[in-house]
């Protein structure tokens, strides 16, 4: 992990909330592996409010260009600041941070990548991976409403097995990610989970698993987060461990990949 | 290199019988043991790393979620989550000297006799350790924590007990909680305590207005962050103006001007604590850059520049 500056090759409007930020970053893009996040200064330099560093997933490396990318939802100051930066700009950004996914490409295995909304961004770059590794993989999105529209192109380029679902059915298919994956649970079996989202799309996906077979079911965690690196312990989640004793690890350092039997919701 | 810094005297201080190469630490439980920024530059270079505050045994600290961001700053409700004095011993020590990391340890007791339990297994490697400092002010942990701030007469028996069992000089860590911070302090000096740090966190709360739940589990939390920057700076010069014991200067440090601004208001050494999550070079930077003003300024050492304000008001 390093401290630095990279610039900004473009900040793309996806959708009404939806931004795509492009950024020029050699060491990202040799040393990240799926899964990482970056934490991003939303502030002017010297600037303290939004006061912290905000983690994102990173949804894109293309290494031909050294161009890593982020895929955004304008929720709060540090993102309505990021949707103002424009290309040329230097963005400055802590990373690659986190664990991030080791995959075992030799085990047989197919991959279901579940996101919920913004969850999507960090699957995007493992499917992307795993896509080159010629792997199976079956997408599913979920989403409430359409912002995401735009998106849709983007993992059309990685995979044509994919699923969109929305709640009020403005985009894809009316439903639920959960629901269709406890209709073809059956079908799914032998298979690699690996799921990021909101903690109810999270909690659901656990219960439907806790009584099916042929699963390895991992989770990308998200929580509020200052320093990034292990040091203030301000992010973590209660894991219960194999050997039943519940303790707190740290999203940051300890994940953000978890093994989402293990993680209790509450 | 500007000769301040090239010259380490200019810039060198004393606490108790330990010699700082610089007055810039950085805070208890905001730079763990300082592996993680060792990573972004050498932590040999800082005046001194307060380590996260250890108790006697494990502490698992407080449910999630544990901190929220307010206008310039930030609260945290984290319940001084450590592993327990044995894991320093045993493990973090050696990674800390590997490094050269001048160390202050910070330790948290419940009671006098859980502060005088750990003095004892810190004993055999007391050389090891610039100072201990003694948390004395949490917010975030039921027992002990801020509650010897609430009641200043505890005080007494912690660090007297402490200076009996360990030979290092002994730092008091103190609340803004309450209005006792000079009461402490004269209590500190008198049962052989050799400076203060202030100031810890100030207790604050948040909630969602559409949920109407408090934004951490705890409820409270710690203030810190720019925001607090004032507040601090005030208790600093208020306290180091009536000369008790030499006072470490923290609470919103950002920036070098910061730093400079409480050691003209006569901190006698700085801490860097949150501004270490949005640039976690900040404290190195903050050498630099007091070095520079030094020179700019005229001064020659860290006694000329120390509590100028006082002098002025």
């Amino acid at each position: 992990m390093k401290l630095l500056s990279g610039e900004i090759l473009a900040n793309k409007k996806y959708g009404s909330s939806l931004y795509k930020l492009e950024v020029f970053s050699p060491y990202i893009c040799r040393n990240a592996i799926p899964g990482q996040f970056v934490e991003v200064k939303c502030s002017t330099e010297d600037a303290t409010d939004p006061l912290l560093r905000r983690p994102f997933g990173i949804y894109e490396i293309d290494k031909r260009f050294n161009v890593f990318s982020l895929l955004y939802i304008v929720r709060g100051k540090g993102t309505a600041f990021l949707s103002r930066m424009e290309k040329g700009q230097n963005l400055d950004f802590i990373g690659p941070l986190g664990n991030g996914l080791k995959f075992d490409l030799d085990d047989g295995k197919k991959y279901i990548l579940i996101g919920g909304g913004i969850g999507i961004a960090p699957l995007c770059l493992a499917a992307a991976h795993l896509a080159e590794k010629e792997k199976e993989i079956l997408f599913i999105a979920g989403f409430k409403d359409n912002v995401f529209f735009s998106w849709e192109k983007d993992i059309a380029k990685i995979t044509q097995n994919y699923r969109i679902f929305t709640e009020d059915g403005s985009f894809g298919e009316k439903g639920l990610p959960t629901s269709y994956l406890a209709a073809n649970i059956k079908k799914l079996n032998n298979s690699i989970i690996i799921a990021c989202g909101p903690s109810d799309m999270l909690r659901v996906i656990q219960e439907i698993l806790v009584n099916a077979h042929g699963f390895t079911a991992l989770s990308l965690l998200e929580e509020r987060m200052a320093c990034g690196i292990g040091a203030c312990m301000g992010c973590v989640i209660k894991i219960k461990e194999a050997d039943g004793t519940v303790v707190y690890k740290k999203v940051c350092s300890d994940g953000p990949v978890f093994n989402l039997m293990e993680v209790i919701f509450e | 290199m500007n000769e301040v810094l090239k010259n380490n005297k200019g810039l060198s201080l004393t606490i108790g019988k330990s010699l700082f190469k610089n007055p810039v630490f950085v805070n208890s439980g905001t730079f763990a043991g300082g592996v993680e920024y060792n990573a972004f530059f050498d932590i040999s270079k800082l005046g001194a790393v307060t380590t996260k505050s250890f108790s006697l045994e494990k502490k698992e600290g407080n449910a999630p979620p544990r901190i929220w961001e307010t206008s310039s700053g930030m609260l945290n409700s984290i319940g001084l989550q450590n592993e327990g004095i044995n894991y320093f011993l045993d493990t973090q020590l050696c990674k800390m000297k590997e490094l050269g990391a001048d160390i202050i340890l910070s330790i948290f007791g419940c009671d006098t006799e859980e502060f005088k339990k750990i003095a004892a297994k810190i004993k055999t490697i007391e050389k090891e350790l610039k100072a201990v400092e003694l948390n004395l002010s949490c917010p975030n942990v039921r027992e002990g924590g801020m509650a010897f701030c609430a009641a200043p007469g505890q005080i007494g028996p912690v660090v007297s007990e402490i200076k009996n069992i360990i030979d290092v000089p002994l730092i008091v860590k103190l609340s803004p909680n309450f209005n006792t911070i000079i009461e402490s302090a004269i209590i500190s000096k008198e049962n052989g305590a050799d400076a203060i740090s202030i100031i810890n966190t100030i207790t604050g709360t948040a909630f969602d207005i559409e949920t109407f739940k408090p934004r951490l589990a705890n409820i409270s939390g710690g203030l810190s962050g720019p925001a607090i920057k004032p507040v601090a700076l005030f208790h600093v010069y208020r306290l180091a103006k009536e000369k008790i014991l030499p006072v470490i200067g923290m609470g919103g440090i950002s920036c070098w001007q910061d730093a400079v601004e409480f050691l003209i208001a006569g901190a006698c050494a700085i801490g860097v604590g949150t501004a270490n999550f949005i640039n976690p070079v900040i404290s190195e930077k903050i050498i630099e850059g007091i070095a520079g003003y030094m020179v700019s300024m005229g001064f020659s050492s860290l006694d000329e520049m120390v509590g100028k304000a006082i002098k002025e008001s």
